[in-house]
């Protein structure tokens, strides 16, 4: 066979496909095991040979999980102490409200450092940073401070907590789509007689609509899935899913896989069709001033 | 300052200095509520972990204030534990080792997919799924795949004729690096994205101008896709590293620090301390110490980036 240039893009190509769906098998399979857990009898969670797909796939895990229902099986579990409806209640409310809080604030913020630099530079990269700083060092005095203050376990604690940790975030992703829109707009609707506030709301934030919606799903994301402070920053009242999933084992049989994964796919599920819908967002938004159009 | 024309500026500078209190105006109406819920929530707490870290108390003491003045005593037993050394090393094979592995992996699937072909989408949407997947569902889907009768054992069981049994999640020597393989899985979509962003966005003419000067592939990827991408490569790597060193969820609920304490990287050791030995002081200068390291790691990387910045700046200009 020759090597000419036909053969040549045969071999990339062929080279190409199959490493991506090496790839694609090493990202799939995890999923696929989590669903089809889900889906398995008690007896099969831990048999050997594993059981790749059940022979008698069952929707008791669901059940049980989301619905309440104890099923008569092999071995009793502790679920009547765990409440999946009102940890998804409180991580909707915490993460809907505190992302909101931050893209309001992120964004307005982001117009006045991208049109007038009202931060510098160096002051928005010190912005980035001081999320980088790892929280467990910061939680131990907060949940005392909190308790004072009355906010330990509380939705509002919370949300103060997620609004700081992702305002960086919300900053610098809002002002890389408004840095997009030109300023002639602006000038424009100003010969036009609006006043900077009106400018804002009805030109500007409308025109980054979509880049704003990016940001507030990526943000919301995060939110979601935050473990540590949601863990150490509440008791009873605000356990958000995470933090659910963590606490779901049965008192006498340890990891209860089953039902583990039922659950946990209820809480991936809207991540992933909100990540799925914004990703041609998540580029641009992640560009951090590295990339240039 | 205002424009200088020969008919005076009087004009001008003043609509300048309205201006520019305007924007003043505006700078402190958009950063006081932040400011103000930061010192509300975060500046106390702050200024506590620094009482503790000074004033040895324990829970066994009523209030706060009962705790007595013990100066440098805390810090100087903090720096000189050796588990806090350990557990640094820790954190830092960890973040290295999964962020290495994240940018190896995601850089590689952009250089594949960052030209347009067929099955493109499908593929790209698959490959951010793991992001997306929240960490704490991803070390328990890990648990159950690397459990001893687990799939993964299973599938190498049937590769290769006879039962194997690692034991990946309990064996000493291995459990750190599974957590950083799990890390990579997870996040891995993070360069992904950046790189293949960073890619698509690379000006066409270097490489078609080279390319008609002769030079091959390899040369033209090397000398000229690479300096131009530095940017981009180094945000991917200092990103994710900063936030491997922070990683808890998938430690903790697997291993808990565990077997033995191989696996207890600088937050898990926090958490130890503060919360199960209940040495607050001791976690509260700990604390101070990461913080500060932390902090100049983070000093390095900014520096780093506004150089970066900077470059790209004159270059576009």
């Amino acid at each position: 066979m020759r090597l000419n240039k036909r053969n040549k893009k045969y071999i990339f190509e062929g080279f190409r496909y199959s490493t991506l769906t090496i790839w694609l098998v090493i990202v799939g399979f995890p999923l696929f095991w989590i669903v089809g857990t889900s889906f398995k009898p008690d007896a099969e969670w831990f048999a050997w040979p594993p059981v790749y797909w059940s022979e008698t796939p069952t929707l008791s895990n669901y059940a049980n999980v989301w619905m309440g229902k104890e099923e008569l099986t092999v071995t009793q579990y502790a679920q009547s102490m765990q409440k999946p409806w009102k940890a998804l209640g409180n991580s909707t409310l915490v993460a809907l409200v505190s992302t909101s809080l931050s893209v309001f604030f992120g964004a307005i913020l982001a117009y006045g450092v991208s049109r007038y630099q009202v931060l510098t530079e160096a002051r928005m990269f010190q912005l980035l940073m001081l999320r980088m700083v790892p929280p467990i060092v910061i939680v131990a005095p907060l949940s005392l401070h909190y308790s004072t203050l009355g906010l330990l376990d509380t939705h509002l604690g919370l949300i103060l907590v997620y609004f700081l940790t992702t305002l960086p975030y919300a900053v610098w992703m809002t002002k890389s789509f408004i840095d997009e829109i030109p300023m002639e707009i602006e000038q424009a609707a100003e010969i036009l007689g609006a006043s900077k506030w009106r400018t804002i709301w009805e030109v500007v934030l409308p025109l980054a609509r979509s880049g704003l919606v990016a940001t507030f799903l990526f943000i919301l994301i995060l939110t979601w899935s935050e473990y540590l402070l949601a863990l150490l920053l509440s008791k009873t009242e605000v356990v958000t899913l995470p933090v659910e999933l963590s606490k779901y084992e049965g008192s006498t049989e340890g990891r209860v896989y089953g039902r583990q994964a039922a659950l946990a796919v209820g809480i991936t599920i809207p991540l992933i069709i909100i990540g799925i819908f914004i990703r041609k967002h998540l580029a641009r938004g992640f560009s951090f001033g590295m990339v240039r159009r | 300052m205002g424009s200088n024309n020969l008919a005076g500026t009087s004009v001008n500078s003043t609509r300048e200095m309205t201006r520019a209190r305007a924007i003043k105006r505006f700078k402190w109406i958009t950063i006081s509520p932040i400011v103000v819920i930061f010192l509300v929530v975060l500046m106390p707490a702050l200024i506590l972990q620094l009482y503790f870290s000074f004033f040895g108390w324990t829970v066994y003491l009523g209030s706060w204030l009962d705790a007595e003045f013990v100066g440098f005593e805390i810090f100087e037993e903090v720096l000189t534990d050796e588990r806090l050394g350990w557990a640094v090393i820790r954190s830092l094979y960890f973040s290295f080792g999964s962020t290495v592995g994240c940018f190896l992996v995601g850089f590689g699937l952009a250089l594949l997919m960052y030209r347009p072909f067929k099955g493109n989408a499908f593929y790209y949407i698959m490959f951010i799924i793991p992001m997306l997947t929240v960490p704490i569902v991803v070390a328990y889907t890990g648990e159950m795949l690397l459990y001893q009768n687990g799939p993964i054992n299973g599938i190498l069981s049937s590769l290769l004729g006879h039962d194997i049994k690692v034991s990946w999640l309990a064996d000493a020597d291995i459990a750190l690096t599974t957590v950083m393989i799990m890390e990579i899985w997870n996040w891995t979509p993070f360069s992904f994205i950046i790189m293949i962003a960073g890619l698509a966005s690379l000006p066409k003419e270097p490489q078609e101008a080279a390319q008609i000067l002769g030079a091959g592939k390899f040369r033209v990827f090397f000398e000229i896709q690479l300096p131009l991408l530095r940017p981009v490569i180094l945000l991917a790597l200092i990103l994710r590293f900063l936030e491997a060193m922070a990683e808890y969820p998938k430690i903790w609920s697997l291993f808990q620090g565990g077997p033995g304490s191989v696996t207890e990287t600088i937050p898990v050791l926090i958490y130890l301390t503060t919360w199960n030995y209940f040495e607050i002081s001791k976690g509260a200068a700990q604390s101070y110490v990461v913080m500060i390291l932390m902090i100049l790691i983070v000093l390095g990387a900014i520096w780093v980036l506004r150089r970066e910045k900077t470059n790209l700046d004159q270059m576009y200009k």
